[in-house]
């Protein structure tokens, strides 16, 4: 139960980005709420349904997606004011800049060690972090890119 | 389409005026290049252009509009500032009542005027304190205790605090990126006594740095086969988290 409570702590960690895009008072509830589901949907896939985290990431980015397409309509508001507020926290920020700041520890070798062990750990975050930060597009985006001919709003 | 032919018709020039005024508007609010250029083609022929194409690139946009035997033609310059939602929100029911025959085209320059000169709807320092305080979340989802709440959110309020000021004086984003995360890696790591699990309070001080939109929309951008602007806003991106990098690495030198 506890672990699952750690899940509402998604609703201020979006709600503060909501603040900085300037998304209207009326619809920071809605962003709260998105951004609650998607980040226990993408943990109840990894913990229940056996996916990793990047499968995890696009099931969880699907819902978002169309929901916010759907609430954003209703409400005659741009839907990616929803969707990317409601991304913000699965947004793998920490494996981006860890990688970046191990490949700068380079710096630091001795003039004929071997930097392979920093290569590969850099890299394995970059890719990892490019994956996710792709399903979370591809979930976003699915409207439009499933429905292409469809009048977007 | 009918509709507009009642209308008294616009002089071309003021059509591609106002088309790239609501294009300029969504560009400058963060919208993605598909958002920016249908705008600027629905709101030409909404006022009376009978063809319309756009260029949308991440420093211009442009439009060429014809009727009958006229053409005009104008670039603007866009830089990328950061999103705002509420402006597009605003310019896009704008631009459907326009669609709808609701307003006209007097109605609609003075609905994009008024969009353009819109105040945030909040102060800098409540973004302040609410942004580190979803570092402060970003924290307890990565597993810290109460302890790593309450420091990771003073250190990235003021780490937000560093970003405003430099922004403010036209600091390049890699310039403000590292000053900021220094600050706020700084902050977090003299105080990390205060806390069971420094390393969640450490990996989510600087999150307020992250570029969250230009990465979607550049990652969308290439989704829906916008390559170049994808790959400007990913590169944007890119420089931003370098900037981060070399904050943290700086400041844990000095804690070290």
């Amino acid at each position: 139960m506890q672990a699952w409570l750690i899940e509402l702590w998604a609703a201020p960690a979006a709600l503060g980005f909501a603040l900085l895009f300037n998304v209207p008072p009326r619809a920071l509830l809605a962003c709260g709420v998105l951004a609650i589901a998607g980040h226990a949907a993408r943990k109840l896939a990894m913990d229940f349904g056996g996916a990793d985290i990047v499968f995890g990431t696009l099931i969880a980015a699907l819902l978002i997606g169309f929901a916010a397409e759907w609430w954003g309509r209703r409400q005659r508001d741009v839907p990616l004011m929803y969707a990317i507020s409601a991304a913000i926290p699965m947004i793998p920020g920490t494996f981006m800049y860890k990688a970046v700041q191990g490949l700068l520890g380079i710096a630091k070798l001795q003039a004929n060690a071997a930097g392979e062990a920093i290569l590969v750990s850099a890299g394995v975050n970059i890719v990892k972090a490019s994956m996710i930060v792709l399903a979370l597009a591809f979930g976003i985006a699915a409207p439009h890119l499933l429905w292409p001919k469809h009048q977007h709003h | 389409m009918e509709t507009v032919k009642t209308l008294p018709e616009l002089p071309l020039t003021e059509v591609l005026d106002l088309a790239l005024q609501a294009g300029l508007l969504v560009h400058l609010s963060g919208g993605d290049t598909a958002r920016a250029a249908s705008t600027m083609h629905r709101s030409a022929l909404a006022l009376g252009a009978v063809r319309a194409d756009t260029v949308v690139s991440s420093l211009n946009i442009g439009l060429t509009i014809e009727r009958g035997t006229e053409r005009e033609t104008a670039f603007r310059r866009a830089p990328h500032v950061g999103a705002n939602f509420t402006n597009l929100s605003d310019i896009e029911r704008c631009l459907e009542a326009l669609e709808d025959g609701q307003l006209s085209a007097d109605a609609f320059r003075e609905g994009l005027a008024a969009i353009a000169r819109h105040k945030p709807h909040y102060p800098r320092w409540l973004m302040a304190i609410l942004i580190g305080v979803s570092c402060g979340a970003f924290a307890a989802l990565f597993g810290g205790d109460a302890g790593a709440v309450l420091i990771t959110t003073l250190g990235a309020g003021l780490g937000v605090a560093v970003r405003f000021v430099l922004l403010a004086r036209g600091f390049k984003p890699v310039l403000f990126a590292i000053a900021a995360s220094f600050v706020a890696l700084l902050v977090v790591g003299l105080l990390q006594r205060f806390t069971a699990t420094p390393d969640a309070a450490l990996a989510a001080s600087v999150l307020f740095l992250i570029p969250g939109v230009p990465l979607i929309n550049g990652a969308s951008d290439m989704l829906v086969a916008n390559y170049l602007n994808g790959m400007v806003r990913l590169t944007m991106s890119a420089m931003i988290v370098l900037g981060i990098a070399i904050g943290v690495s700086v400041a844990l030198r000095f804690l070290s």
